[in-house]
């Protein structure tokens, strides 16, 4: 909106042309403070260029295709091995997590009564909320001690999916509670079965938006670290089995960090640190394509 | 009732087709959701029970064995240096080393969590836990400084360390401490820029701190800190900096003038940068004297120093009563106290040597319990016992073989494994 | 007549919430519930088990009963007679994660009211992936970043600069700052930075929700823009705006490795705001290896976490409540 400055005869009263010196200082406050705020903007948008262009630094004059997918277990600077460590983890914890994610979310959104909707909303909120350092602890001493499964890949890949479900069953949740109304009411009203519906009618339109909750927790689950460490212990070799031992990309920038910056390990870490960068900027590229096409579709809707 | 935004969102107030109070026929209500939640975790504790028991059963029949090691940061490039060579020597078998610190390295091997856990220190009632005490090398520490400026090593010991770390000694130019350096030293100290002492201490629970607190506790009756790997841990002295590992301490003192720090001799390499030196260290009969200014009372770590200080520790190793948990700090005190004199040498049950005090045994602790790898375990300690006690592997990092009495124990030791 | 709920908003780690789509009718028919009915609601109830796991696992951890000393300040685990005084992880939390809200909602509120009032639609929609950037990044990369880039810079620029001109001020004067820049300045600027999408995606939404009729009333009566936003859309707002702080801080407040990272990992109060010190979330992350030895250390990290669940969970409960009032709506995705 700007600010008409020019009169006109009919417009004598209007308070835009009101050129006392309090009205002009309004205005030109709300010009400056227009000018001003949008500059915060780059109090988000410089620490990330920064961070970017930092790890790039440190992580590309040496990176080379041999770093990233050599193997070999005493090399310490190669990544294949975290890489198939993180690959495994996300698998697992995937896969774990969305079955539970969207079957749970279904399931709330259909199939409970409201009351108890709500409450278990609420536990999936709490659950979302809980630091992750939390469920590393119990993570800990429930799957690596109690239930004697080890520092292994199996427990980090179930506490992992422990973080992500509760990301997944919000949003399939949603996803079919938001399906539109009158779809709803057609599909049940001509007759359909309750899974019927489900399966032929919501889920496609919801899908979408389930997706985008899949990828963003995997972006999560990507660059978890507490709870990861805290039930994996380092392996040299990529994971044979599901109790063997696990090292992971987070794993790799936790120790660089912790060898400090006279180990080999660190540069190590800053390449682990651009690849981690690089997979998460393409979640979130890929969220926001599903997204918008889900705008688009969701538009068609109501026609 | 919705009302329509200009952004496209909606906003709505509660309209569902039943209240929430009226539960519907043909949904889960809320009885049924908490015998489904007490149900269900029911049958996950029996399924992770027996998921365990499943994993723990099958053994895996792949070609490798990778053994995992966690603990001590001062023992880690000793493993690092192992893993190939003995890959190379059997090469079915990977080690993968980690470097935790000592304390995680106890907890873990007393817990089954790797197979073999690394400690600086012994671990004190292994037996109870199942666990054996397999000392495979023999380290020290340095003092390291950053004083620029300073000509040659300090001269200093466990009563001004203990001071220093417990704050009763701020400063570089303290009487106590000028008191044992010669004339350059003491116009150098006297002319430092900043006084300050920066203290930098393990953060993480360490074999390093349990030997410099040892030491310490060893040699001054002021010292309330205890010996042990997180001693330091409730050190409130004002301006001490806590690192990670010793790679942290490493870069700690390089990067701050006027500090401190105990770091393990296998990181001596790593340490460079002007005004940058490790201390001798003497000994510390009473709590105001220094120990004289002569420089002969003051050992400079070299391997024959620090061999002399364990084969005065192991002289009174009694292996039926304490296996191999001693400590060698000091000579092996309470075992017997070196007391070094005036003219050099010391007066000390073996005359004419100069033990240097902080010396130890790197131990790594094994369960004897039988477990999937355990002959790979035996294996691989035998080989680093013998093999693995060459020059070519100690020497790089200032260590020092085994003799071959605690070798021998060792094999005994290792024969418990089933 | 309803319309479409903005989606999920793409990329970040929280995705946009927006207010719920009306409440959905039930698609289960009056048939009663069956057996086949019980078994698909059994994945509904996996985080009820799983929350109710973690308490009670915390519980048992802890043994239900308070260490002597549990609420003084030493901490000291390790001397014959161990002290688990939290005192000093409490106030770490607190120390950290309360200026860091306050930044990330001042910033995020100037963000939010700049992007939705002050730039056209395309060029905020343009910056908003940036700052959803800001939420993707994980932790441990952020904690990296401060301890090697900005931890050296704060340690010989800022610090020695603020403590300079401020000194006389209670609270700044004493210990110079490390040279390493570890400490409360560095860990304050990490959690702003991880607080800051949160709180200004939320009150983005918040503010893009104020009634456009509302709006234009106002500025036809005169008020410039920044008016109506103060006056009017701002009070309108008010509690998506208020739950944008409490979710922040929640975030703020169990973040882990990140502060793990740059706090400099010292249990003792900080000895002035550039102080080293510890928190709850940091303590427990650090230590819980190592004191697998003795139960009572088991013991006091088991109550700082149950502690510290409490706090996150109160927030955050009383946060979303403050968007979705009491009924059984839901926010989508945050």
């Amino acid at each position: 909106m700007t600010t008409v400055l020019s009169p006109h005869p009919d417009l004598d009263d209007n308070i835009l042309f009101d050129r006392s010196a309090r009205t002009r200082w309004r205005i030109g406050f709300d010009r400056w403070i227009g000018r001003l705020l949008p500059l915060l903007f780059l109090v988000a948008i410089l620490p990330i260029l920064g961070m970017v262009y930092w790890v790039s630094e440190q992580a590309l004059p040496t990176l080379t295709w041999t770093i990233i997918v050599g193997q070999s277990p005493y090399a310490t600077d190669q990544l294949g091995v975290p890489i198939i460590g993180t690959f495994e983890l996300m698998l697992i914890a995937t896969l774990l997590s969305v079955v539970l994610g969207l079957f749970g979310g279904v399931a709330t959104a259909e199939l409970l009564s409201p009351r108890a909707a709500s409450v278990v909303r609420m536990t999936a909120n709490m659950l979302v909320g809980t630091p992750s350092v939390i469920i590393g602890f119990f993570g800990f001493f429930v799957f690596v001690l109690y239930f004697g499964w080890g520092l292994s890949l199996i427990a980090g890949a179930v506490t992992l999916s422990m973080f992500m479900t509760p990301y997944i069953f919000r949003t399939a949740d949603l996803a079919f509670t938001s399906v539109p109304r009158h779809i709803r009411e057609a599909a049940l009203g001509s007759g359909a079965a309750p899974t019927q519906y489900i399966l032929r009618i919501a889920t496609p339109i919801a899908l979408p938006q389930i997706l985008t909750g899949i990828f963003l927790a995997m972006a999560i689950g990507v660059g978890e670290t507490a709870p990861i460490v805290l039930t994996t212990t380092a392996g040299k070799l990529a994971p044979t089995s599901l109790t063997s031992p696990v090292t992971f990309l987070t794993a790799i920038i936790w120790d660089g960090f912790n060898q400090g910056s006279g180990s080999p390990f660190f540069v190590l870490a800053f390449q682990a640190a651009f690849l981690l960068m690089v997979v998460v900027v393409a979640l979130n590229i890929v969220v926001r394509v599903v997204a918008a096409r889900y705008q688009k579709r969701l538009e068609g809707l109501y026609q | 009732m919705s009302t329509q935004n200009p952004s496209g969102t909606t906003t709505t107030t509660s309209d569902q087709i039943s209240s929430p109070s009226r539960k519907r026929s043909g949904t889960v209500g809320m009885g049924a959701a908490v015998a489904i939640a007490i149900v269900l975790l029911l049958v996950g504790i029996a399924g992770g029970y027996f998921l365990g028991t499943y994993l723990n059963k099958s053994t895996t029949s792949t070609s490798k064995t990778t053994l995992t090691e966690t603990g001590s940061s001062l023992l880690y490039p000793l493993m690092e240096s192992w893993g190939p060579a003995y890959t190379n020597y059997t090469p079915n078998v990977i080690l993968s080393p980690a470097s935790t610190g000592s304390g995680t390295g106890q907890s873990y091997a007393e817990q089954g969590l790797v197979n073999i856990g690394a400690s600086d220190g012994y671990l004190a009632n292994a037996s109870a836990t199942n666990v054996i005490n397999v000392p495979v090398a023999i380290s020290s520490q340095l003092i390291w400084y950053n004083l620029p400026g300073v000509p040659g090593h300090l001269n200093l010991n466990g009563t001004i360390l203990a001071m220093m770390y417990s704050g009763a000694i701020t400063t570089w130019n303290n009487p106590l401490i000028l008191a044992a350096q010669d004339a350059a030293q003491v116009t150098a100290l006297n002319g430092l820029s900043s006084e300050t002492i920066h203290l930098i201490a393990r953060g993480d629970s360490s074999g390093d701190t349990f030997l410099f607190s040892s030491y310490c506790d060893m040699s001054w009756s002021g010292w309330t800190f205890g010996a042990s790997t997180t001693a330091l841990s409730g050190d409130k002295t004002s301006g001490i900096t806590f690192d990670t590992g010793n790679s942290g301490m490493v870069t700690g003192v390089e990067g701050q003038s006027g500090a401190i720090a105990y770091i393990g001799i296998s990181y001596m390499s790593k340490v460079s940068g002007t005004g940058l030196n490790y201390a001798a260290l003497g000994d510390n009969l009473s709590n105001s004297a220094s120990g004289g200014v002569n420089s002969a009372n003051y050992v400079l770590w070299s391997p024959a120093n620090v061999s002399a200080d364990a084969t005065l520790g192991l002289t009174h190793l009694d292996f039926a009563t304490y296996g191999l948990a001693v400590t060698l700090i000091l000579g092996g005190s309470p075992y017997g106290a070196i007391t070094l004199q005036t003219g050099g040498g010391g007066s000390n049950p073996t005359p004419g040597t100069t033990p240097y005090p902080i010396t130890n045994l790197e131990y790594t602790l094994v369960k004897t319990t039988a477990q999937a790898n355990s002959q790979a375990i035996v294996g691989f300690l035998s080989w680093a016992i013998s093999y693995g006690n060459a020059a070519q592997y100690l020497t790089p990092i200032g260590f020092v073989p085994l003799t071959a009495e605690v070798a021998g124990y060792d094999m005994q030791e290792l024969a418990t494994i089933q | 007549m309803s319309q479409a709920p903005a989606p999920a908003s793409a990329g970040g780690r929280e995705p946009l919430p927006t207010a719920a789509p009306e409440a959905p009718a039930r698609s289960s028919s009056g048939h009663g519930l069956s057996v086949g009915r019980l078994l698909s609601g059994i994945p509904a109830l996996v985080p009820a088990a799983i929350v109710v796991a973690m308490v009670v696992v915390l519980l048992e951890k802890s043994q239900l009963e308070l260490l002597p000393g549990f609420f003084s300040s030493d901490w000291n685990p390790s001397i014959a007679h161990p002290q688990y005084g939290i005192g000093v992880f409490v106030a770490g939390s607190f120390m950290t994660a309360i200026p860091a809200i306050a930044l990330a909602m001042a910033i995020g509120l100037g963000i939010g009211i700049g992007g939705t009032t002050y730039l056209p639609r395309n060029v905020s929609r343009l910056l908003d992936p940036f700052v959803d950037l800001l939420a993707g990044i994980p932790s441990v990369v952020y904690g990296i970043w401060g301890f090697v880039v900005v931890g050296p810079y704060f340690g010989a620029v800022t610090n020695p600069w603020l403590y300079s001109h401020l000194h006389f001020l209670p609270g700044f004067g004493g210990i110079p700052p490390q040279a390493s820049g570890q400490g409360l300045p560095l860990a304050i600027f990490l959690l702003t930075l991880m607080a800051l999408p949160i709180t200004t995606l939320l009150i983005r939404d918040a503010l893009r929700s104020v009634p456009k009729d509302l709006w234009e009333s106002g500025l036809a009566l005169g008020a410039t823009r920044w008016e109506v936003m103060r006056r009017v859309a701002i009070p309108y707002s008010r509690r998506g705006i208020l739950s944008a702080g409490f979710l922040g801080f929640g975030r703020a407040f169990g973040e882990t490795v990140a502060v793990a990272m740059v706090i400099g990992s010292v249990a003792s109060f900080p000895a002035n705001v550039f102080g080293t010190t510890y928190t709850m979330a940091a303590v427990i992350f650090q230590t819980v290896d190592a004191a697998q030895g003795s139960s009572n250390y088991l013991q006091a990290l088991a109550e700082i976490a149950l502690i510290l669940l409490a706090i996150s969970l109160v927030v955050n409960i009383v946060g979303r409540r403050l968007i979705t009032g009491f009924s059984s709506e839901q926010i989508s995705g945050l």
